[in-house]
């Protein structure tokens, strides 16, 4: 997308986005609240899952440590703001540690460990005294007062903003480069000079911090945590599919994709009741089959298709035939 | 003069395979030295060897004065060697312009110079009509050329080409072999691997070891080696070598 249109295309969004303050009903700030964390989330995904191609579905694991941390800091004393941060360090560091040992393992091995790692997580929390085992912890509302789900929301928003901002930057940087060179191919990736496992881990340690700066809002939001409520599979596969239903590796894929799942998901839970899964389901796989490369990506990939150089421009050497796609 | 590269006495297993043994030969700044033998000799393992993808059993490997025996890939590559992989690997979703971006950038954080380098680089390898389509579904020419591009982009000082014509038409190698010639215009030694397109390696070679069961059988000028009985047994049999003296 050439650099007005984009432009454009985010002032539309914020516009957009602005919107919801107009309403008071909570309700429907609740739902745009979990529309804007779970974009933000999906866009921390897309880091690691998208442009480094590391298929991670452990997310859960920082996205708990942020609402447990938030609690447990501020049992300390500790004040709420410092917390929230304090938390959010602390998944980052032990992304760090995990990250060291996941990434010696690639493809499905990887996605395995990534899970099993989320799962003892959730286990100790729902075993240990300071997470509160299975009855869980009271988290600190971070606001109060009659605009509580408002200003949830715009800091929500505030949060989806800085981990679009991260994934913009990513684009069009070398460090972009270097995760998609990993993503598409780990052995020319060191070939030309590029440390894999070293930009693996730190493509992990942003997606982990803002991970769980989500994780603590939501903790926050709901006041009230237990391990299958921040630390369940159900969140790590709901970032991937947000993700990669959208375009994983895309700028915009995260955002649609958060706008779109949630959306249907909360129409169809009040039109059918636990019956929504059904649909939910059969979405995912009509987008598997049809765009694997979720909406944006799929969408870039036919408007690439149309550029082709003219005939002539090659050098038969190069094989002219076989790029015009006609019989030698 | 010290040698730009040296192998002394490299051996390497794969269980009870000796894919290469007791291999040694060295190659000065500058020379286009290709390595050659038959299906199986141990060719790509010295490649592997050479830019770190596998470490030997024994010997010792020196590169520009540095010890790059045990050094992991992404670090010979920092030091100066390019390598092409025998079975092309584009990063196939990239384009073709990006792909030589990625070798460019380990000089430049900058994506705008990156894309001016990688402009350079396109030109001199023919490609640039090429450069927005993306690497998946070109054809095996120009991944073969994709290849060199981006090995040359990291500006290296030695620049392993294995296979480099192997799979294309007669039409297709030559043209690439005079690319490959040009080579050191840019400041790199090659180190070319090819089983058996000898029209290529006696056109352009300065020097040729020859590789058998993962031996050093031969070494030398291309128009010496072709005459060497050793290397016709190797590549033809007993039988023809009789036949030729």
């Amino acid at each position: 997308m050439s650099g007005w249109k984009f432009w454009v295309l985010m002032a539309v969004v914020s516009g957009l986005s602005c919107l919801p303050l107009l309403s008071s009903n909570n309700y429907l700030l609740q739902v745009v609240f979990r529309i804007a964390l779970f974009a933000a989330l999906g866009l921390a995904w897309n880091l690691v899952g998208g442009y480094a191609g590391q298929l991670s579905l452990g997310h859960a694991a920082f996205f708990g440590m942020g609402a447990y941390g938030l609690a447990i800091f501020t049992s300390h004393h500790i004040p709420m703001w410092i917390s929230l941060i304090l938390a959010a360090l602390f998944a980052t560091l032990i992304g760090g540690v995990i990250g060291k040992i996941v990434f010696r393992l690639r493809g499905p091995y990887f996605t395995l460990a990534t899970i099993a790692f989320a799962e003892v997580l959730r286990l100790g929390a729902a075993n240990l005294d300071i997470t509160g085992g299975a009855i869980g912890l009271s988290t600190p509302s971070l606001f109060t007062g009659p605009s509580f789900w408002k200003l949830f929301y715009i800091s929500s928003i505030a949060l989806a903003v800085m981990s679009f901002l991260i994934n913009y930057w990513t684009s069009r940087s070398r460090f972009g480069y270097y995760l998609m060179a990993i993503r598409e191919d780990e052995e020319t990736a060191s070939a030309v000079g590029i440390d894999t496992a070293n930009y693996k881990l730190r493509s992990l340690l942003i997606s982990a911090f803002f991970t769980a700066l989500a994780g603590a809002l939501y903790g926050s939001a709901f006041q009230f945590i237990v391990p299958d409520s921040v630390l369940t599979i159900d969140i790590s596969v709901q970032m991937a599919i947000i993700a990669m239903l959208g375009g994983a590796g895309t700028l915009l894929g995260p955002i649609i994709g958060a706008v779109l799942l949630l959306t249907a998901s909360e129409l169809f839970k009040n039109e059918f009741g636990e019956r929504h899964l059904l649909i939910y389901g059969t979405l995912i796989v009509l987008v598997v089959l049809f765009l694997p490369e979720g909406i944006v990506g799929g969408l870039q990939e036919r408007l690439k298709r149309r550029k082709k150089p003219p005939t002539g421009a090659i050098p038969s050497a190069l094989g002219r035939a076989e790029v015009q796609g006609v019989e030698p | 003069m010290t040698p730009i590269l040296e192998l002394k006495s490299v051996s390497r297993r794969f269980g009870g395979l000796r894919a290469v043994r007791d291999v040694s030969f060295g190659m000065q700044q500058g020379e286009i030295l290709f390595v050659i033998g038959p299906n199986g000799a141990g060719k790509t393992t010295v490649f592997n060897l050479i830019s770190g993808f596998l470490h030997p059993d024994e010997g010792t490997i020196i590169f520009n004065g540095h010890n790059i025996t045990r050094m992991p890939p992404h670090d010979s590559a920092r030091l100066g060697i390019g390598r092409t992989f025998q079975i092309v690997k584009p990063l196939p979703s990239l384009t073709v312009q990006q792909n030589v971006m990625l070798g460019a950038f380990m000089h430049t954080s900058s994506v705008v110079n990156a894309e001016k380098e990688a402009g350079k680089i396109l030109s001199f390898l023919q490609m640039e009509p090429l450069k927005d389509l993306p690497a998946r579904g070109l054809p095996l020419a120009a991944l073969k050329r994709l290849e060199i591009a981006r090995a040359l982009a990291t500006k290296p000082k030695l620049i392993l080409l294995d296979e480099v014509v192997s799979g294309l038409t007669t039409a297709e190698a030559l043209a690439l072999a005079e690319l490959v010639k040009r080579l050191p215009e840019w400041g790199v030694s090659v180190v070319g691997g090819v089983e058996h397109v000898m029209q290529v390696v006696m056109k352009i070679a300065d020097r040729v070891v020859v590789l058998d069961y993962g031996a050093k059988i031969a070494e030398g000028k291309p128009e010496e080696v072709v005459k060497n009985p050793a290397v016709i047994e190797a590549y033809l049999g007993a039988k023809y070598k009789e036949i030729v003296q």
